[in-house]
């Protein structure tokens, strides 16, 4: 596989509707999941489907993203030959949610002409699935493809592509005659003669693109059939890691279906949740239906319900704070809530 | 190689035979504690934390787990381009494999690997202690006192003191007597088994040791007396916190104990001195609807569906419905089933508890689950 595919990461995706979450990081820098950020379910499929060398394109609040993946290490990608390479986007005012734009790749055409894998697998940033894309590979070269377009089983695209290296090359090269700006405009052109494929995956997979979708498909993570497809053991979800210790549960913590990150410090009721590293919940305090980000302080006697609170936001005590299942409050990074601020 | 002030020599070679089949195969300082760390892990991040980036760590009685678990050291930030840790497993030279026969003798035949270093001290550790320590502080006084060695000491209750090695100072802190487990100690300040040496002292010392044929090569009971007898200038150190030497069953159950309830003198939350270790980058745990979870800490990829009261889990640790576990600790991977009840016991890693076993104390001693107890009762039960 070392020579086969290359992973191809566009993080250059932004959605509008996410804009609370996303005013100081990019789409693939969300966190997810109690101690995760979206780009690690893509890039850990990476590294376990045999990808040795991953190029990610990210676009403007890439801080936080370059952050997380660091030289790599956490996914040994941190290699002497391949490995992992960070391509951000010279150009301000492309239409960031094209996946796979070939004005993007052409910037950094050097990275192609220089890899010696004969494939290439172009992939979004925000799709939450652990797939293994070798019976994919198997597959493609099978069937003759052109490229191999990684469908749902209800038919919609993942907006996932497999093609050949030379003739990904090739399109970047002739985008100005040819008038393809990105895959998606060469797997839904007619009459191009190439030979598109479809290939289904019928595993588990969710692309994040509403705080609405980032709410409800954090919340299946407690449905045990879903969190068994995503966390495998052989094929695990990596990411950065923090050194905390693990969470410690004190008098009057109360604790029913949730997932419950490293470091957290439980005095409280929490219900249906999902709490990131960190996290400190005060006694008495109660927290249903919510997403608790990194280093979050809720103090004593708060109320949150159908709340998402972003990294390092404090409640003070006695607080009340609640959202519906359809909209979830939305409380900003950083910000500080008081007990007399209501929602 | 460049010179470094202070190279730090970790003794892990302790075979910790009173944890029984815990240490069947693997050596003391990899045992696990405290829900995700093994004991080894308090003084690598000791030296971390302390500055001290040159750390050789002698192994001996079973290596190939603790060899692996430190790696290149990158966990505790200790892969380095100078100095970093090197595993010093004992060698043979030319016809005869020389065993490490003592603590003495360990440091004597790495005296190349120190050499390399040109260092002005010597730090030696023992990798079976639980708690948290500036070295570099130690060290700061080791120079102010102008000592060829300094002892850190720590008070132990009195009735204790006679299973220590125990220091006497004058008023200044010298060291006028060692007391090597004394029937009627004079005080109760035990050593914890950590010296400073000046490199000079330390090299004529251990070099003087190794032609004496008497000698059993300890540092406790050869070299630091010797060192008295020669009115070397020993210092005594005087140590406060927590610390723990958890070398039988009992007290490693008590020390995973101390850990649990809101305020601990052994603080792993603190932000300034971080106990690193081997990260298994495991999802976060899942506490199931069904599930009850009091005073206890929990590691990442647990799974829980019973209920757990004032007990330690590590990594991986799955407990089914109606389960109860209370007052145990449970290490990395095992499985509990369902309708178990486990109460003052030590779960070791990977151990599989099928559905409906008790494992129950009814005095005050802690159990040590193994294999073998499990397949009797099932023996027993069918």
């Amino acid at each position: 596989m070392k020579r086969k595919l290359l992973g191809v990461i566009d993080a250059t995706t932004y959605h509008d509707d996410l804009e609370d979450l996303l005013t100081h990081r990019s789409l693939a820098a969300l966190p997810f999941g109690g101690r995760y950020r979206i780009i690690d379910f893509v890039l850990s499929n990476m590294v376990n489907s045999g990808i040795r060398s991953v190029a990610i394109f990210p676009k403007m609040q890439y801080r936080s993203l370059m952050d997380h993946l660091g030289s790599g290490k956490n996914w040994d990608l941190n290699r002497k030959r391949d490995g992992l390479f960070f391509f951000p986007s010279p150009i301000v005012d492309s239409d960031g949610n094209k996946i796979g734009s070939f004005e993007l790749f052409a910037a950094n055409m050097d990275y192609f002409y220089r890899s010696t894998q004969e494939y290439a697998i172009i992939t979004n940033c925000y799709t939450i699935f652990n797939m293994n894309f070798r019976p994919i590979l198997d597959w493609h070269r099978h069937a003759k493809c052109d490229i191999t377009e990684i469908h749902h089983q209800d038919g919609t695209s993942m907006e996932m592509y497999l093609i050949k290296t030379s003739f990904l090359i090739k399109l970047i090269e002739t985008r100005h005659e040819t008038g393809y700006t990105c895959m998606k405009d060469v797997v839904t052109a007619i009459h191009n003669g190439y030979s598109i494929c479809h290939y289904e995956y019928d595993g588990y997979s969710v692309m994040i693109d509403s705080i609405e979708s980032y709410f409800s498909t954090s919340m299946k993570l407690l449905e045990s059939d879903v969190w068994k497809q995503l966390f495998l053991k052989d094929q695990p979800i990596l990411t950065k890691v923090k050194d905390e210790p693990p969470t410690k549960y004190v008098k009057g913590s109360c604790v029913k279906n949730a997932m419950i990150a490293n470091g957290c410090f439980i005095g409280g009721t929490v219900e249906n949740s999902i709490v990131s590293r960190g996290v400190k919940i005060g006694k008495g305090a109660v927290i249903k239906n919510c997403i608790i980000m990194q280093k979050c302080h809720i103090e004593e006697n708060c109320y949150l319900d159908s709340v998402i609170l972003d990294k390092d936001v404090k409640v003070e005590a006695g607080a009340h704070l609640t959202g519906t299942n359809r909209s979830p409050y939305v409380i900003r990074k950083g910000s500080k809530q008081g007990a007399l601020m209501n929602s | 190689m460049a010179k470094k002030k202070c190279v730090a020599m970790l003794l892990a070679g302790g075979k910790g035979s009173r944890l029984n089949s815990l240490t069947k195969d693997l050596a003391k300082p990899a045992v696990p504690f405290g829900g995700k760390y093994r004991i080894i892990d308090f003084t690598l991040s000791n030296c971390a934390n302390s500055g001290i980036d040159t750390v050789g760590v002698l192994t001996q009685y079973q290596p190939l787990l603790l060899n692996s678990y430190i790696g290149i050291g990158s966990a505790w930030d200790l892969d380095r381009k100078d100095g970093g840790v090197t595993v010093l497993p004992p060698y043979s030279e030319s016809s005869e494999v020389k065993w490490y026969t003592g603590t003495a003798s360990a440091i004597y035949q790495n005296l190349n690997y120190l050499k390399q270093y040109q260092p002005d001290y010597v730090l030696i550790l023992s990798g079976d202690h639980i708690y948290k320590m500036n070295y570099e502080s130690m060290l700061e006084y080791h120079i102010e006192k102008r000592a060829d060695v300094t002892i850190s000491l720590i008070e132990v209750p009195w009735v204790e003191a006679s299973r220590f090695g125990i220091m006497n100072t004058n008023d200044d802190m010298r060291i006028v007597e060692f007391e090597e487990k004394p029937s009627n100690p004079k005080n109760n300040l035990a050593s914890m088994g950590i010296y400073i040496f000046s490199w000079n002292i330390l090299k004529e010392y251990l070099e003087m040791d190794d032609r004496n044929p008497d000698s059993s090569h300890d540092f406790g009971k050869d070299v630091i007396p010797l060192l008295l007898e020669e009115n070397k200038k020993l210092f005594a150190y005087p140590f406060k916190g927590y610390w723990k030497d958890v070398g039988t069953v009992q007290s490693l159950w008590e020390a995973n104990m101390d850990l649990l309830g809101e305020h601990c003198e052994l603080d792993l939350f603190a932000q300034d001195w971080r106990i690193y270790s081997v990260n298994p980058n495991q999802p976060p745990q899942y506490i199931s609807s069904d599930a009850i979870v009091k005073e206890s800490l929990i590691n990442e990829g647990c799974t829980i569906e019973g209920e757990i009261d004032k007990s330690v889990l590590f990594q991986g640790v799955t407990v089914g419905k109606g389960s109860m576990i209370k007052e145990s600790v449970i290490m990395p991977d095992a499985t509990i089933g369902n309708n178990c009840l486990i109460e003052k016991a030590i779960v070791p890693y990977d151990v599989k508890i099928p559905d409906g076993t008790v494992i129950r104390s009814f005095d005050d001693e802690i159990i040590l689950v193994t294999e073998e107890m499990l397949v009797g009762f099932i023996q027993l039960v069918k």
